[in-house]
């Protein structure tokens, strides 16, 4: 069937913020549906509330709003854009569900617009798990004995069916298993359901027996129009059932299934798939029970997914390309096949002769407090992929790119129950066998770590899976895997002493390859040598550490190969230049180099090979803006014809997308691992400022090894700013010698290597006082202390030691914070924005509302602001971009911090004023002066609001109110020439809603009590009841505003706060969280409870002016939608 | 597991009073549990016609591999294709690099013997997980004494076997490195033996005696003229006929008057078509049948010698087809189907220059026809446009380069047996019988 000529204009859908569940996969997904449509001669209309996407970058969409995601503000669109379709399946969820919602109203039928890809009834019957259960009767597939349910009688009801706990607990309609579980107990079973019930778009729930220990196995399926069906890739979680296949190390293709079995699914796949009457990709999930062959269906998500990014990263196969081809009418065998090239057709199944293996990316290295333990509902941000020849490379790839500050499975010890940063003496004692059973029987965040070490104290086989459930075949591999690292233990100088044992650069090659193709790292290598040294591999002396195991490797030529992910085994010669690394036992020694000449550049040289580093997995503090930044780079680099070859192991990023950069290389972003690249590649460059801290922190070890990669033929450099200048910018002392240099003004701070330093800098400081450990990114660690008893409580838990110091800061009370994204040459500075922050200083910055242009502050601050920027750009030497906070305290301007790389404002900047900061930078860091580009004009007229999105929902036993820790998972954007009505859009992208009527309930602390009156004054007008504590009460009826009081939680006594809130009766809550006492508890309480019941809550007074403001802007209707205006260079 | 030992197609089919009982390459497994073997380790070494040479393990039986070295790129189904005769002569690699992941399990193989001269992969599993288990690739091998090498860089194998075409190659311990190396030199083509007489039967048997299908009417009869027959294409047609499992090269009129068949069937086999032994014997009974206007299917071999009856010729491919993942196009309804593939040769459309002519029509001229019934190609490769499929106009029969019995691969294909079916069942309802109707 060819190419549909009655639809010329498509709307496309993205997925709004990265947020717990929905990351950067469809930012990857919505980005080759517009490129692939606009190839084909489509006009593309984009809508994404997310600043930080490509797919909204000027260059993607013909036409883009960055607006809220929401049923009357797309409809609003439609009508002013008019197109013939829309297509919704690259959006996850969030534009399914919108376009189910438009459908269902009739908007799309009254506007003409026809859903394309899949269709209305596709969406319901995949989607309401009701029918989704008749579905697969009618198709004779076996499905679990469940019942759908709409209210808890219903579900109790269900129960008594079933008959036997555990339950599963599955909402319809919502996103990374939102408000799901598993409850043991029928008190469990309704708090889940209630919340389950709540959070489902249609308020059902599905009550499900479980399947606990069966396997869980995914097929990524592709059908179009003409009924050609394919299987692009299967997967296996190695976690058994019971826990989201987000949330699972998952293994792909399959290793388990026979090809009888194989073929019974994936004949159960096709034959779902086409009684839905899917035109596109999509996912079916089964649980397959190992010991009798049976399976169930589980679900269909009749989208691309999460999965489809990572199936199209583990073959090559480019699903979100062809599933739009297929939305607009192509067939799969009028499809070439991309990666492969002429002579071959999209309608084939992709075969692999490799592993791979992803590891999602938890935050509870973050999140100390929250609770762990991994279930059917998702708390990971993000994931990493890895691909091996074997399935121990890939596994301790992928582990490597998890960035934890683990790079490899270590022994585990007591420090690991804690934190795991060292903490000498709880490093000493192995971690209790019976701990070590509780990890391996509760599925958390360190289960894999588990499974490692339980082989690693020599517990057999069925033991573990006695414990765990886990398929013995991985078992297996985790077992061989600790064999292999109990045999380079025991050949190591540490564990004998020295006697007979050998030092790294005594390995001999037959050792080097069978450990490395084994999988382990030369860091691994070191480490296990020196028998796991309690203070870690950093500090092994010279000739025992990871540059020695690399000298001896290099020394006998042992380097890896580079495998082409080209989708059929080799069998075809294939184009696609998309790599990953192995050691084969046998293979050839010496580098692998690129076989390929140079091109000329544009300057009729040949082009240069520039390598930009990505930013690994999304995490908090590391989300898609540094993605944005790479990729931005690597178009930067390619348009002046140079080749941007890129390094990143995360499945779901553009970047990742093999046609996004010359040469994608899939790999972990190690030092090892980067080194090796550069050598194959024969590099001329690397660029390390866009991919987030991940990337600039290789920065020094790289200069380091530098002179060794030289001998072996490399003659490369560090494009842009230079190792000394990141570490002028980055170390404290450093900083602050500079800043007394050219006269910029800092908070007061000192540091401190012992407790005893740390108090006294305190001390000296004066309370209260801004403590963190050095070097880190997101604000890790980072509190705001106003007494002794704090801080003694903060050091406890703090790890210190000479080369980690502790930072205390001044803390600027009620100071204004900026940011300032900026680009210098080193001669001259570009600043993209001054942003002012809403919150005001001691809110991280990433977790900050903000908005370009300042609304607060004075033309001569900020001419002071663009001074002292140039200043820094110019005396640091930046070459390249940088990002530097500033505080405003009595209308004084202080420096915070300098981060000598991009930021995670830089999309929205380039997408509020139309300067490509990313872009610009990369173009000077490889050599251009500022004065050679040409800057596009800036964008005036509007405000543009960046607005933060936080995972409170997701993750239970984290306080939902921010603090100087960054807590937010991503952002959104909105935009008007009204500063009121830029706010609101922003309110409304972040998902949570903007009340207009209803009841407010007040609780401030003592500070606030007479600042509030005006607030609670504004809404006494627009029309909300307002209920309060006794304190904050009377502060109110002291200005004559009528106010209910409720008892503080703490009294125990009713009504109070919470029931209010469970009685609907509050539609917004407005707490600025006291420091102390027992106002902490019932905060957080009250708190936790606002976000269950998805009310609206602010925590500071300036967030809570500007909540006034937004809702009275949207008594008056929600704001017209504005076309983005920005072009960048042509 | 009893249940599952040998191989018994038609068991429990309507009518059957005395199934047929043969065996299973893994009942070997079963049977051998105390006999110890000695297995091949250390050292080894693969060496390419084109001079390369690849270090590995060896494993599997302690003897020389040699043979034609193919890949195949299925990430599943290793028994299948172990025992699959057509990989006859030929020293298999896999490109999926853990091979074995789920062991061998009873009553799945494809015939009674392990084919493939040597294998070659990239990691074999000890310790295969699966709930029908009975051993491991490695016991698989050594019981039925084939060599295997592991650790062997497989991708780079690929890529020559790509590059240069199916290539010669030996492989064996490290010591003997420089005699295999010349024993290599004096190495014939596999295609110039008759391997097909080396796979089949030498006798005809007749399994599903007595089968009824719906309405308690008899199956009608066919003869499946076995060069290399497949265990799975017998289960499917023994869901449909009675099956008389046949030798390659029994002439027609013994199958039409002795055994009275209503229908004819030729396999898939290893080597050459064209080759003068028991595949021209074949092609002259599946000529004889078209000429009868029976109802003929052919699969892989069968559709090349269909092929060549018909006075088509066919050619050697490069590397060959061999994998689960081949789309192949249905030229009159357009659908493409993921087919299971294991073929080197290939059938050249008329009026069309074959891709790489075959050595015999050079030196002897393009195949006479046995049969004046002329073809069209239904089904191509989607890839390479080469022929998959040919239906023999104004007869009741086709044929198709790939295996719509799948085993290993995916079941897309398979209603091309029903398609089968129905054919022969018109046949007898319209032309009435050859033989024992009436029944109906």
């Amino acid at each position: 069937m060819p190419r549909r000529e009655d639809i010329q204009r498509i709307m496309i859908l993205g997925s709004g913020p990265i947020k717990i569940g929905q990351a950067a996969e469809f930012d990857f997904s919505g980005s080759q549906a517009c490129r692939a449509l606009r190839a084909d001669g489509f006009e593309v209309i984009l809508v994404n509330s997310n600043p930080a996407t490509i797919q909204n970058d000027p260059e993607m969409a013909d036409r883009i709003y960055i607006e809220p995601l929401l049923p009357d503000v797309v409809r609003r669109i439609l009508e002013i854009e008019k197109p013939d379709a829309l297509l919704a399946g690259m959006g996850g969820q969030t534009a399914l569900n919108l376009a189910s919602a438009l459908a269902h109203d009739g908007s799309l039928a009254r506007l003409g617009v026809e859903l394309i890809g899949s269709n209305l009834a596709t969406i319901d019957e995949a989607e309401d798990r009701d029918l989704f259960k008749q579905v697969c009767e009618e198709v004779d597939l076996p499905v679990a004995d469940a019942h759908a349910c709409s209210s808890i009688e219903e579900v109790l009801l269900a129960a008594e069916r079933i008959g036997q706990f555990p339950l599963l607990i599955r909402p319809a309609f919502t996103l990374g298993g939102l408000g799901g579980g598993m409850a043991w107990n029928r008190g469990e079973l309704v708090e889940i359901a209630s919340q389950g019930i709540l959070h489902s778009q249609i308020g059902q729930v599905l009550i499900e027996e479980s399947i606990l220990g069966w396997q869980e196995h995914e097929y990524e399926v592709m059908r179009d129009a003409a009924d050609n069906c394919i299987i692009v890739c299967t997967m296996e979680n190695i976690d058994p059932m019971g826990i989201h296949t987000g949330e699972s190390v998952v293994v792909a293709p399959q290793q388990t299934l026979s090809d009888r079995d194989h073929q019974m699914l994936r004949d159960a796949s096709l034959r779902l798939i086409r009684r839905l009457d899917i035109k596109g990709g999509c996912n079916v999930q089964f649980a397959f029970n190992q010991q009798t062959g049976e399976f169930v269906v589980i679900e269909v998500n009749p989208r691309v997914s999460r999965s489809s990014a990572l199936a199209s990263k583990a073959t090559g196969y480019p699903i979100a390309r062809m599933a739009a081809l297929i939305a607009v009418g192509y067939t799969l065998d009028e499809l070439p096949n991309p990666i492969t090239g002429e002579g071959t057709t999209a309608a084939f199944e992709p075969t692999l002769d490799y592993c791979v293996v992803k590891i999602p990316r938890w935050p509870f290295d973050k999140f100390r407090t929250a609770d762990r333990t991994l279930g059917t509902s998702m708390k990971s941000t993000g994931e990493v992929m890895a691909i091996g020849r074997c399935f121990e490379e890939a596994f301790l790839k992928a582990w490597a790119s998890l960035e934890y500050g683990k790079p490899h499975p270590r022994p585990l010890t007591l420090a690991d129950t804690s934190e795991g940063e060292g903490m000498g003496e709880r490093a000493e004692t192995p971690l209790p066998d019976e701990t070590l059973e509780h990890w391996l029987r509760v599925a958390t965040d360190r289960r894999m770590g588990a499974l490692y070490e339980a082989f690693r104290r020599g517990w057999s086989i069925e033991r573990v899976r006695e414990i765990t459930s886990i398929t013995r075949w991985f078992l297996h591999k985790f077992q061989r895997m600790a064999a292999t690292d109990n045999e380079v233990r025991s050949a190591g100088w540490a564990s004998q002493d020295g006697e007979g044992g050998i030092e790294p650069s005594e390995i001999s090659a037959a050792q080097m390859r069978r450990w490395k193709s084994a999988g382990m790292s030369d860091a691994h290598i070191c480490d296990a040598l020196a028998d796991y040294p309690v203070h870690g591999l950093n500090l092994l002396p010279e000739g025992r550490g990871e540059d020695a195991v690399m000298r001896c490797r290099h020394s006998h030529s042992i380097h890896p190969v580079y495998r082409m992910v080209d989708s059929c085994a080799a069998e075809f010669a294939a184009i696609t230049p998309y790599y990953y690394s192995t050691y084969e036992p046998h293979g050839l020694p010496g580098v692998d180099s690129v076989p390929q000449k140079r091109r000329i550049a544009a300057d009729g040289d040949p082009a240069r090979r520039l390598v930009v580093l990505g930013s690994g997995p999304i995490r908090i503090g590391q989300g898609i803006e540094f993605d944005y930044g790479c990729v931005h780079a690597v178009q930067a680099i390619r348009e002046v014809g140079h080749e941007a070859i890129i390094i990143n192991n995360n499945p779901e990023t553009v970047s990742t997308d093999f046609d996004t950069s010359d040469r994608l290389y899939f790999d972990p972003l190690t030092l090892e691992s980067v080194a090796e690249v550069l050598l194959r590649e024969d590099a001329d460059g690397i660029l390390l400022q866009f991919g987030g801290q991940t990337a600039i922190n290789l920065a020094l070890p790289l200069d380091a090894r530098m002179a060794h990669l030289n001998t072996l033929g490399l003659e490369m450099s560090l494009e842009g700013t230079s190792p000394d200048a990141v570490d002028e910018a980055s170390d404290r002392e450093r900083f602050e010698a500079f800043s007394k240099r050219v006269g910029l003004r800092m908070p007061n701070g000192l540091t401190g290597s012992t407790p005893e330093e740390v108090r006294a800098a305190a001390h000296e400081i004066g309370f209260p006082v801004l403590i963190r450990p050095s070097y880190v990114l997101g604000g890790r660690g980072m509190e705001i202390l106003t007494n002794d008893d704090q801080l003694d409580a903060y050091m406890r838990e703090a790890y210190i030691a000479p080369d980690k110091p502790l930072l205390c800061d001044e803390y600027l009370g009620h100071a204004i914070e900026l940011d300032v994204d900026a680009v210098s040459d080193g001669e001259q500075v570009l600043i993209g924005a001054i942003m002012e922050h809403l919150e005001e200083a001691g809110i991280h910055s990433g977790d900050s509302t903000c908005f370009i242009p300042p609304q607060n502050v004075s033309e001569e601050v900020l001419a002071q602001v663009e001074e002292w920027t140039t200043k820094i750009g110019i005396g640091l030497k930046i070459i390249g971009c940088f990002n530097i906070q500033f505080a405003i305290c009595d209308e004084k301007l202080y420096v915070l911090e300098v981060n000598p790389r991009g930021s995670r404002t830089f999309p929205f900047v380039a997408k509020s004023t139309g300067i490509p900061l990313a872009r610009i930078a990369a173009r000077v860091a490889i050599g251009s002066r500022l004065s050679d580009l040409e800057i596009p004009e800036r964008t005036t007229g509007l405000v543009c609001v960046k607005a933060p999105v936080f995972p409170f929902i997701k993750l239970r036993g984290l306080d939902p109110a921010p603090g100087p820790e960054m807590k937010s998972t991503g952002e959104v954007m909105g935009s008007d020439p009204d500063p009121a009505r830029a706010y609101l859009k922003a309110r409304l992208a972040t998902e949570l809603p903007v009340p207009t009527t209803g009841g407010v309930y007040i609780t401030v602390k003592d500070e606030d009590k007479e600042a509030i009156a005006d607030v609670a004054g504004r809404l006494i007008e627009l029309g909300f009841n307002l209920h309060a504590t006794p304190g904050t009460a009377y502060a109110l009826r002291a200005h004559g505003l009528t106010v209910e009081i409720a008892y503080r939680i703490a009294e125990r006594q009713h009504p109070d706060a919470l029931d209010l809130m469970r009685q609907g009766k509050i539609n917004l809550v407005l707490n600025t969280p006291s420091k102390s006492g027992g106002a902490v508890l019932d905060g957080n309480m009250m708190r936790r409870l606002a976000v269950e019941l998805n009310i609206p809550f602010v925590t500071t007074m300036s967030g809570a002016k500007m909540e006034v403001e937004a809702i009275a802007a949207a008594i008056d209707g929600i704001p017209e939608p504005h076309l983005l205006q920005v072009k960048y260079l042509d | 597991m009893k249940a599952a030992h040998g191989f018994s197609p038609g068991s429990g089919q309507r009518g059957v009073s005395n199934p047929y009982s043969g065996v299973d390459a893994a009942d070997l497994l079963l049977d051998s549990a105390d006999t110890e073997l000695t297995s091949a380790t250390g050292r080894g070494v693969l060496l390419l016609a084109d001079g390369s040479r690849h270090e590995g393990i060896l494993f599997g039986a302690p003897i020389i591999g040699e043979g034609e070295l193919v890949f195949t790129t299925g990430m599943s189904g290793f028994q299948e294709s172990l025992t699959d005769p057509s990989f006859a002569g030929q020293v298999l690699t896999f490109t999926w690099p853990l091979l074995g992941n789920y062991g061998v399990a009873p009553g799945i193989s494809e015939s009674s013997a392990v084919w493939p001269r040597g294998v070659v992969c990239r990691e074999w599993i000890d310790h295969p997980d699966h709930r029908n288990c009975i051993g491991s690739v490695h016991d698989f091998l050594l019981a039925h004494n084939v060599p295997g090498i592991t650790a062997v860089d497989t991708r780079a194998v690929t890529r020559r076997v790509r590059e240069h075409g199916v290539i010669l190659c030996m492989f064996g311990p490290l010591e003997q490195e420089e005699e295999m190396r010349n024993r290599l030199e004096g190495m014939t083509s596999p295609d110039l033996e008759d391997l097909v007489d080396d796979v089949s039967r030498d006798d005809a048997v007749l399994l599903n005696e007595g089968a009824k299908g719906n309405g308690g009417i008899p199956m009608p009869r066919i003869a499946a003229l076995d060069c290399g027959i497949k265990h799975n294409i017998l289960r499917e047609l023994c869901k449909r006929f009675e099956v008389l499992w046949t030798p390659p090269d029994l002439a027609f009129d013994t199958l039409l008057d002795e055994y009275q068949i209503d229908a004819l069937f030729c396999s898939n086999g290893p080597g050459d078509p064209a080759h003068a032994g028991k595949a021209f014997a074949s092609r002259e009974t599946l000529a004889a049948g078209l000429e009868t206007k029976i109802p003929v299917m052919g699969i892989c071999l069968g559709h090349q010698l269909l092929g060549l009856a018909t006075g088509l010729e066919t050619y050697k491919l490069r590397y060959g087809h061999r994998g689960a993942n081949q789309p192949v196009v249905d030229l009159v309804t357009g659908k493409v189907s993921i087919t299971s593939q294991n073929h080197g040769f290939a059938v050249n459309p008329r009026d069309t220059e074959p891709l790489a002519p075959h050595p015999i029509w050079q030196s002897q001229g393009a195949p006479e026809a046995l049969s004046d019934a002329p073809t069209e190609v239904r089904f191509v490769n989607a890839n390479d446009r080469t022929v998959e499929g040919l239906d023999v106009i104004g007869r009741p029969a086709f044929s198709v380069q790939y295996h719509p019995e799948a085993a290993p691969g995916p079941h897309d294909a398979a209603p091309l047996f029903d398609r089968f079916s129905e054919i022969v069942a018109k046949e007898m309802q319209d032309e009435l019988p050859l033989s024992k109707r009436g029944v109906a």
